[in-house]
């Protein structure tokens, strides 16, 4: 009898959908996708070790993160956000619009970003200066002069004749991505600044200082190449006359192929970033919706495991997976705020 | 309570089914013949009877219930609660909800447990109240129904016609999944057409997404003109044709006229294995392997390719669509009659002739409709131009050029940092939008060909 | 074809110009079906190739390397009081049994930087398969067991030989300790390749060596029905409406053009709509299958739908004919004589739709489906990931033996595909028919 198959199946589908909406009992993250690696690590960790579930990690970029987490407080909601920069006050604001009124901010460690290119291609010895006339939109006049043109650069050695003979193209993230931002405001920006002129600008206009020190060429060099490091690793390793820009912890992994360029005469090493003497690194951070404590189960739990010391200190399981881990002092401060649950009092 | 009431709706049907058929064939005790419809039909008449208005009834409670409750709650709140400004209202409702079923509440004031309270104890009534009023309908159209079933009864007739009803519902899915989109996509675009003036976006030739989506940030240009990323589809989307519509065409033409049964029925379901690749694999191989390798044949011939040329992206994207060609193309070819052939082959032509003279052309719009499939997937595909294409826009039809597609672009102002009043992430919804309307002119122009040129055989 | 006039009737099949233009059929013939063999065989020639850049990457996930170690499991670090009593041996702290093992394996390793490499070699999930042994086994508490435990992901490399001895020492993930300490238990016999069952058995995890396929194996099964059971009977009804019911007008009209402009959507804005429409509207939850399903069936519709459309379309009209003479109604006819027949072709459709939206990932991104999920999902509404998604994470990981893992992912749900496509081939096989 046909009506009856339909029937018993439908009963059935009933019966399977029988355990919709129970409430939540492991806890969600979401966030940037360069906090991702270190989230999930502790996530793991705090799985295996507790009797708590593990809580889920969704990459999703720090700004649709802080979109998720602002979005409110309750169950559908996560209760961490990772970032791989501070909150903004626009973002503080959605969030206190919301009823997301109490987070607590955790700062957890530093992001290398390096200039690296196959291994066996010439070492580039990089400056900042030289990474900004590089990959500038507008930079100073080649012959003298205290006005910009735009990027007439086409080959490393028109910069500085003792950088190779070879064009210049870097593989390099989107406008859309963290990382890109952080390289902005720190290498090309670091760089702009070594020009008296530049930096004196400054203080007679804001913005037309920023916009000269933190704009990026469009016309061919700076190659965008997706947000898969993994990828421009591999593209590297095929073309050596190619720089990419990535976080620390894809050369870490990938040495055997390509290399890290020193920076104003520093190499991009664990030591180097971790003391601040390699000069393009950014903070990462991840914050706490307070009103989920005691609700969600483990949230506590899951903070003391990620602020202890044999988890993001120097001798931590996070620093194999590539986190270079915040000063002593910083630490054990941010450690205890994060544990009472600080509520952050503005951005 | 939902799934309560589910059950029981499901359990009074089934009764009711056979309540209906016993009735209808005891009506003419067991001489079926004198029935107008058969048995089953009086049997599927009660159960609709009884299901229908219940489920209806259950579906429009659902929506509307909180509407009810919150008004109920918002009526009997304090001035205080009632002056807030719309957000902080959607805040506190949620907290009084959270209260009543026992869900994180942002805080907990005196107003909003008072307001839980009265919340919580209009949610019970309302949800007795509902299962009380479903079941009761339920029972009362099996009664009704049971009572209209005699031997004349046109139980058939009025079965077919909710039949055809429900079929008529089911192809509104897919105007609704239009509407869907078209609303997710319009109120975005329209915010971003007020940033960017439409022509400047429709003709400008400068596509640099780079503006500050920040206050503390600067961007680039900011330059919004769509032209050269819809030249860089349609330049890859070409270059899979190229690709995909002979190699898809003629392995249909030879797997439905000349190949042997056991080949077919070997090489047809591989050939489909290349559709269900992933397409992140697809982007890989394109990344990794094709587009080094055109690099370097290029390089030995003294050509420029560069990593990302539209050839590689455009090539593999063809691979990953033979598959919708050749099988749509295949089962269109077979369905062509048989006597066709036999008639050709007849006046003494060779398979060839047959199938370019005779079998082309009478499958033609069938044809045409696959092909036009793989079309819109080519447009439409987001990985492997992702992992392939470049991102910057380059207004080339050189195809050893890189280019960016829409999708490309869609993807990463989405994936990256988001801004929602900033033009840059606005800007992949205009471009939705307008990609969804090109498709739409394209495809309004394919179905008016098919239409025209489509024959019937038997 | 060509102008025969001038021949007399007599020899118009035998002339030489009637045998030079039959040859020129033949050639023409031969040639076509030359064409149509050389498409055939570059479209497999690229499969090959593709399968077989997967396979070379991909292999080397399905075995891993062990070290077979000698584990003391004193009764008073595993159960203190003696109690036998499972949950209290299961919580022992197997952390101390596995250092204890190493110190006492190398005993001139002191250093605490040495002991942190050593500690490097084995995997950190070690304790877990000490453990899981002894649950299985009670009766080792207190004795010396042989536990075999999986290599890390870098010592697990240089036995598959994907770690370069000859680079200098900063330039490799094994440092020259590291490989005296695994060649000495190599030579002791002590490492082993074993299958990986684990790869099959258990979700994600942030260390290549145990992360496994299962979760988002499961994940994706669980997706699919969903979409399956959306999309088959709506793809089919609305196939059927439009075929066989739908009056032909301005209205039918807009629907096929959206249907057929729905193909052609990116996939990421249907994940919007889900956004949009499932979890913001309907409050359904993030990272679950069913949101996931019911966004694939919307964009698996439009292909389903245009296939089952072709397939009732090449139903001949007599068969509608013969039902319709017979006495059946149209509802009968079409549900009892046409649908049967055009099952196949719309099987065939189905299936293209099912294997596109297994291997779709972009929609999911949306939906938050992209995530790291140890747990393997219960049910429809469990947090859960699929297969390509997985992939895609997996291929985002700085670790290098994930790379492996990524291709032994791909050949995991590619087999899936295979299984989908016999069962679609022998579906064809017996309801195939030509007219």
């Amino acid at each position: 009898m046909r009506f009856k198959t339909v029937a018993i199946a439908a009963l059935a589908t009933l019966a399977a959908s029988a355990t919709v909406a129970q409430a939540r009992d492991q806890i969600r993250i979401v966030g940037s996708s360069t906090v991702f690696p270190f989230s999930t690590t502790v996530a793991e960790q705090f799985g295996k070790t507790t009797s708590f579930k593990t809580p889920i990690v969704e990459s999703t970029g720090s700004g649709g993160g802080m979109k998720l987490f602002c979005a409110g407080v309750g169950t559908a909601h996560p209760d961490i956000t990772n970032a791989s920069r501070r909150m903004k006050s626009s973002e503080f604001d959605k969030c206190h619009e919301a009823g997301v009124t109490d987070i607590t901010e955790v700062k957890i460690g530093f992001d290398g970003i390096v200039m690296a290119n196959a291994k066996d291609a010439p070492s580039f010895a990089l400056t900042k200066r030289i990474i900004f006339l590089a990959l500038a939109k507008d930079v100073p006049d080649p012959n003298g002069g205290e006005n910009l043109v735009p990027n007439p650069y086409t080959k490393w050695s028109e910069i500085d004749p003792s950088l190779p003979n070879v064009e210049i193209e870097v593989l390099g993230p989107p406008p859309t991505s963290g990382t890109r931002d952080a390289f902005q405001e720190i290498a090309l920006e670091g760089g702009a600044k070594t020009f008296d002129w530049i930096k004196a600008m400054k203080k007679a206009d804001k913005a037309a200082y920023k916009k000269v020190a933190r704009t990026v060429r469009e016309d061919g060099p700076y190659i965008e190449a997706g947000e898969n490091d993994n990828l421009i690793v591999q593209k590297l390793a095929e073309n050596g006359d190619r720089l990419g820009i990535f976080g620390f912890s894809f050369l870490e992994e990938n040495r055997d192929k390509v290399k890290g360029n020193p920076v104003d005469g520093v190499d991009p090493t664990f030591e180097a970033i971790a003391a601040g003497d390699y000069g393009v690194s950014r903070s990462l951070f991840f914050y706490v919706k307070n009103a989920h404590r005691g609700v969600i189960p483990g949230i506590e739990e899951f903070v003391a495991e990620f602020t202890k010391e044999s988890t993001w200190g120097p001798d931590g399981y996070l620093v194999d997976k590539g986190l270079i881990p915040l000063p002593d002092a910083e630490r054990s401060e941010g450690a205890q705020s994060a544990n009472a649950f600080v509520n952050l009092p503005g951005v | 309570m939902f799934l309560w009431i589910a059950v029981a709706l499901l359990l009074i049907i089934m009764g009711a089914y056979y309540t209906g058929r016993g009735r209808a064939v005891s009506s003419v005790s067991g001489n079926y013949t004198a029935l107008h419809s058969l048995p089953s039909y009086h049997g599927y008449y009660v159960a609709l009877w009884a299901g229908l208005p219940a489920f209806i009834l259950s579906i429009i409670w659902f929506f509307v219930a909180p509407q009810v409750l919150e008004g109920i709650v918002l009526s009997q709140a304090p001035e205080s609660v009632t002056s807030l400004p719309p957000e902080r209202l959607q805040v506190f409702m949620a907290d009084v909800a959270a209260i009543a079923q026992g869900g994180i509440p942002s805080q907990v004031t005196p107003e909003r447990e008072a307001a839980a309270e009265i919340y919580g104890s209009y949610l019970s009534v309302s949800n007795w109240l509902m299962f009380a009023v479903a079941i009761s309908l339920a029972v009362a159209g099996l009664t009704y129904g049971r009572a209209r079933i005699r031997p004349r009864l046109r139980a058939r007739n009025s079965v077919e016609s909710m039949v055809n009803l429900v079929l008529i519902i089911c192809s509104t899915i897919a105007i609704l999944t239009t509407v869907g989109i078209v609303f997710s996509l319009l109120f975005e675009a329209l915010r971003f057409f007020a940033r960017v003036p439409f022509t400047d976006f429709l003709f400008g030739l400068q596509w640099s997404p780079q503006t500050a989506i920040r206050a503390d940030q600067v961007g680039g240009s900011g330059e919004f003109g769509a032209v050269p990323i819809f030249a860089g589809t349609f330049l890859i989307t070409l270059i899979a044709m190229f690709v995909a519509v002979p190699i898809g065409l003629m392995s249909a033409i030879y797997l439905s006229d000349y190949a042997s049964n056991s080949v077919r029925s070997v090489v047809k379901p591989i050939l489909e294995i290349l559709a269900g690749v992933p397409t992140v694999v697809y982007g890989f191989f394109a990344a990794l392997t094709v587009a080094p390798t055109l690099r370097a044949w290029g390089g030995s011939i003294g050509l420029d390719v560069a990593s990302e040329s539209a050839l590689a992206a455009g090539l593999v994207m063809g691979v990953m669509i033979i598959p919708f060609v050749s099988s749509l193309s295949d089962d269109v070819i077979n369905a062509v009659p048989q006597s066709l052939r036999d008639a050709s082959a007849g006046l003494g032509a060779t398979n060839s002739e047959t199938i370019r003279q005779v079998i082309l052309p009478a499958a033609l719009p069938g044809i045409v409709g696959a092909i036009l499939l793989a079309v819109s997937r080519a447009i439409g595909e987001t990985m492997i131009v992702v992992m392939a294409a470049g991102l910057a826009a380059n207004l080339t039809a050189n195809p050893l050029e890189a280019v960016t597609t829409v999708t490309v672009q869609i993807v990463t102002l989405l994936v990256g940092d988001q801004e929602f009043d900033s033009a840059k992430t606005l800007a992949a919804f205009a471009l939705g939008l307008t990609l969804f309307a090109v498709t739409l002119v394209l495809n309004v122009i394919a179905l008016r060909i098919v239409q025209r040129y489509r024959e019937k055989y038997d | 074809m060509t102008d025969t006039s001038i021949l007399s009737k007599t020899d118009y099949h035998t002339s030489e110009q009637a045998e030079r233009l039959l040859k020129k059929r033949y050639r023409s013939e031969a040639r076509f079906i030359f064409y149509g063999r050389l498409a055939i065989i570059c479209a497999l020639l690229i499969l090959v190739t593709l399968l077989s850049s997967i396979f070379l990457q991909g292999y080397t996930s399905f075995y891993q390397h062990m070290a077979i170690l000698e584990f003391d499991l004193k009764q008073e670090l595993v159960d203190p009081q003696n109690t036998g009593d499972p949950e209290v041996i299961a919580k022992a702290d197997y952390r101390t049994i596995v250092n204890n093992m190493l110190r006492e394996k190398f005993p001139d390793v002191t250093v605490r930087r040495d002991r942190k490499a050593l500690k490097d070699i084995i995997s950190s999930g070690s304790d877990l398969f000490v453990r899981s042994a002894v649950m299985a086994d009670l009766s080792l508490v207190g004795t010396r067991a042989t536990i075999a435990v999986p290599l890390s992901d870098d010592a697990d490399s240089v036995f598959k030989g994907f770690i370069d001895r000859t680079l200098p020492e900063d330039e490799r993930r094994v440092k020259d300790n590291q490989l005296g300490w695994l060649d000495q238990l190599s030579e002791e016999g002590r490492i082993e390749s074993r299958f990986n069952m684990t790869f099959f058995q258990v979700g994600d995890s942030r260390e290549p060596e145990l992360a496994g396929i299962w979760g988002a194996v499961v994940g994706s099964a669980l997706t699919l029905v969903v979409t399956l059971l959306i999309s088959f009977p709506l793809g089919v009804a609305t196939a059927i409406y439009l075929e066989e019911f739908a009056p032909k007008n301005r209205w039918t009209d807009l629907i096929e053009v959206n249907i057929n402009n729905l193909a052609a959507v990116p996939s990421i804005v249907f994940g919007l709509l889900g956004l949009a429409v499932f979890l913001n509207f309907f409050g359904l939850p993030r990272s679950a299958p069913l949101v996931g399903g019911l966004v694939l069936a919307l964009m698996t519709l439009p292909t389903i739908i245009i296939a089952s459309r072709a397939s009732l379309k090449a139903v001949p009209p007599s068969i509608r004919e013969g039902g319709l003479g017979v006495g059946a109604s149209h509802v009968q006819t079409v549900f009892h004589h046409v649908l049967p027949l055009a099952m196949p072709g719309m099987m065939t459709g189905t299936i293209i739709g099912m294997a596109q939206a297994l291997g779709e990932t972009a929609p999911l991104l949306m939906i938050g489906m992209v995530a790291f999920i140890v747990d393997v999902p219960t049910g429809i509404t469990s947090p859960a990931t699929v297969l390509p998604v997985q992939i895609f994470i997996w291929a985002d990981s700085p670790e290098r033996a994930f790379v492996a893992k990524t291709g032994g992912a791909i050949m995991v749900l590619l087999s899936f595909l295979v299984i989908m496509n016999l069962i679609a081939v022998m579906l064809r096989r017996r309801f195939e028919r030509r007219w």
